[in-house]
């Protein structure tokens, strides 16, 4: 659990960031921030549950 | 005509020149001291949130047990201490006073060691994006 909060403070302030800079709009950036956000959160669970399949 | 072109062309350059020199200042503002370059120019906004970001990253990553990197002569070290250095006073200001470097065994032994110090990094490098973004909205590329 603690892993997975840490990530979504990570996802969180890369978000943040990533959205104030990459657009103009308000609205566009709050867009683009919400799904940054959400490919930071499920790319992390997609690769934790590959990693956890791979042997080594 | 061609001294009214050379009189129009040196207008242009003159004011492309001005620019530049703020946009430095508030660039140099926003690395030495994150959101300080949106908060000059009163983007209370813009510098709560991306300084607020940055400054949240960088402590959450001192409590986590990071430590911060610095160039030995190993090369290895010089790409985490390039991205450190991004957070501008927040790294200097350690770095003169000897705190935050060392990676002991004690620290090391921490289960969120591995996160703070990619926190104290990743702060430092959302910090050039802001500082680039205090630099754009200065030189009047951005709004």
């Amino acid at each position: 659990m603690r892993h997975f909060l840490v990530m979504t403070a990570f996802a969180g302030f890369a978000a943040i960031v990533f959205g104030i800079v990459a657009k103009d709009s308000k609205r566009d950036q709050v867009i683009y921030g919400l799904k940054v956000f959400a490919e930071f959160l499920v790319i992390g669970l997609v690769l934790g549950w590959i990693l956890y399949f791979l042997p080594f | 005509m061609l001294g009214r072109l050379d009189l129009s062309k040196a207008d242009n350059e003159e004011s492309e020149e001005t620019a530049p020199a703020k946009a430095w200042v508030m660039g140099i503002a926003g690395w030495l001291i994150p959101g300080m370059g949106h908060l000059l120019q009163g983007k209370w906004g813009r510098a709560l949130l991306l300084g607020g970001a940055v400054w949240a990253c960088f402590i959450l990553g001192f409590l986590m047990g990071g430590n911060l990197f610095q160039y030995d002569g190993s090369l290895l070290r010089l790409p985490p201490m390039i991205g450190n250095l991004g957070t501008g006073l927040l790294y200097i200001v350690p770095w003169f006073m000897g705190i935050g470097f060392s990676d002991d065994v004690q620290r090391a032994a921490l289960p969120t060691f591995e996160f703070g110090w990619t926190f104290l990094i990743v702060a430092g490098l959302l910090n050039y994006l802001s500082m680039l973004d205090a630099f754009d909205i200065a030189a009047g590329r951005k709004s």
